[in-house]
């Protein structure tokens, strides 16, 4: 197998201009940005929370999908014919939060002191928190964050995470809240190791982010599908998730995203019995600052203008963490872009 | 020179849109590869596909298609009299006109970075592995073994329900 070539477009490393770009991040947008910034001769230098590059294509999304040598291949080759420096288990913050996967690094560099002593830093922190949804005893035990359980799974299987990290699935209930592509693969995966799986979903198939095709791939595997329902609350048990409490929906009027609205059905409520719920609902941008360092919208995304800078002159940001929860490619898009932005406001065009 | 094919796997395709972005890149903004997605959203990526016996070149009056010694189906611009002709015959509707260049284009399998030495960006990038470039032995065998190691991702232990419907059925249970 043959790893990405991050650097597509050159063959070898050209005439070094002797600037140095710090890139925050090394998911598909900061491999992809580092891989045009060798190209046009800067020294590129990537910080990364966890103990190999890769980030979400590595370490959340299924083999099956995105095979882990491919990743790796790549990264390496950034590292080995392009001296690209990777420093893992180190995590860029301004400020402080607790993200998922923290339980990875082992030292914290300010984004400060990467804008110091760097000549440009690229921000591609991705969306490594989840979306919480706000219901009576949404904190039981029992309930797991998708991203936590999908990186426990492919973690184990990368030798990162120990075996009594991941819960013994095989028999168990499983019930997913949501229906993107997150909801869909831990379904899949849940569904390998053993687990009866149940998808509830306030709107139709129809409607589904990850769409019928994925679903019913799901559902041909023994997965079952419930549609119109919407979680009121979860029932416990000695602190221990026991069932779920569900409305029955119907369908309003098209919101802001063009999708009818889900009303839940007053007086409808039933419940499922479950033995772990997840909530799929969302995953939420985590760039390396929680203060008023650089400028953040209301939904945690940075802020970049048309040259996908900060509000930190020199600090440039791209991929999920500035346009939230998208596609691989898109965020490779993003991270190219940006790096072309780099690339000319190094050379002192933009 | 050995023809060289360039070869989507739609089965391992996961419709993350990373072969229509640098191909986007690279062509200044009109991607020769472009993702479709059917009413169920499955996501099809649809470029030229070479063909060995290529319907458009077969059809096109002014001899503007031909194939280079990659075994790519090219157009010489300057020989295009934008007649269509290739977008009739095509069965994937690939030849796009361009106003601006007034000629046919279309997927070249990367020309000019073969030219350089470099291949195909969208096979160079994808991170799913579903794009292979190289020579047709080689091709085929990459697309088995990425099948293939599918497989034991896929596999559970089933019913004999489950297995007697995917039999009768002719349905294939991933």
């Amino acid at each position: 197998m043959k790893g990405m070539k991050f650097s597509f477009l050159c063959k070898k490393k050209p005439q070094p201009t002797g600037k140095r770009v710090a890139i925050v991040g090394a998911g598909p947008a900061g491999l992809t940005a580092a891989g045009y910034l060798v190209c046009k001769g800067h020294n590129v230098d990537i910080y990364d929370k966890m103990p190999e590059p890769g980030g979400l294509m590595l370490f959340v999304i299924p083999e099956f999908r995105i095979p882990v040598e491919r990743v790796r291949l790549g990264a390496k080759e950034l590292e080995e014919e392009f001296e690209v420096t990777y420093y893992p288990r180190t995590k860029v913050m301004e400020g402080e939060r607790l993200d998922e996967g923290d339980e990875f690094y082992e030292r914290v560099v300010g984004l400060d002191e990467l804008r110091e002593n760097y000549d440009a830093v690229l921000i591609a922190t991705g969306i490594w928190n989840v979306r919480r949804i706000g219901i009576p005893g949404d904190d039981l035990e029992g309930i797991l964050s998708p991203l936590e359980l999908l990186f426990w799974i492919k973690g184990h299987e990368l030798g990162y995470v120990p075996g009594e990290k991941v819960p013994d699935l095989k028999g168990k209930k499983v019930g997913i809240i949501g229906a993107g592509l997150t909801a869909v693969d831990t379904a899949f995966e849940c569904s390998r190791l053993g687990a009866d799986v149940e998808i509830f979903y306030r709107r139709t198939i129809r409607e589904a982010p990850a769409g019928a095709y994925e679903i019913n791939i799901l559902r041909n595997r023994g997965v079952k599908w419930f549609e119109l329902v919407t979680p009121k609350r979860v029932i416990g048990e000695n602190g221990r998730v026991k069932a779920i409490e569900l409305l029955r929906t119907r369908l309003g009027k098209p919101d802001e995203t063009g999708r009818r609205r889900p009303i839940p059905i007053e007086g409808s409520e039933f419940q499922v019995p479950v033995d772990y719920l997840v909530f799929a609902i969302g995953m939420v941008s985590t760039p390396p600052v929680n203060g008023e360092y650089l400028a953040t919208d209301n939904r945690g995304r940075i802020v970049v203008d048309g040259r996908h800078m900060t509000s930190v002159e020199g600090i440039f940001a791209a991929g999920d963490v500035v346009n939230g929860p998208t596609k691989v490619g898109r965020a490779i898009k993003d991270g190219l872009y940006a790096a072309v932005s780099i690339d000319e406001w190094l050379r002192g065009e933009l | 020179m050995e023809r060289k094919y360039l070869y989507l796997d739609y089965l391992t395709c996961i419709g993350c849109e990373t072969c229509e972005t640098v191909c986007d890149f690279i062509h200044g903004g009109n991607p020769h590869i472009r993702i479709y997605v059917t009413e169920n959203k499955q996501y099809l990526p649809i470029n030229c596909k070479h063909c060995d016996d290529a319907p458009c070149l077969r059809v096109c009056p002014t001899n503007a298609i031909y194939r280079d010694e990659d075994g790519a189906v090219r157009i010489a611009e300057n020989r295009c009299i934008g007649c269509l002709a290739c977008l009739q015959v095509c069965p994937y509707g690939v030849p796009f006109y361009s106003l601006k260049v007034k000629a046919i284009t279309k997927c070249d399998m990367c020309a000019e970075r073969r030219e350089e030495g470099l291949e195909p960006a969208c096979a160079e990038m994808c991170p799913a592995e579903a794009i292979q470039y190289g020579p047709l032995e080689m091709v085929l065998e990459l697309v088995n073994e990425r099948r293939a190691k599918n497989i034991p991702e896929h596999r559970r232990e089933i019913t004999k329900e489950e297995l007697r419907k995917s039999v009768s059925s002719g349905y294939v249970l991933l």
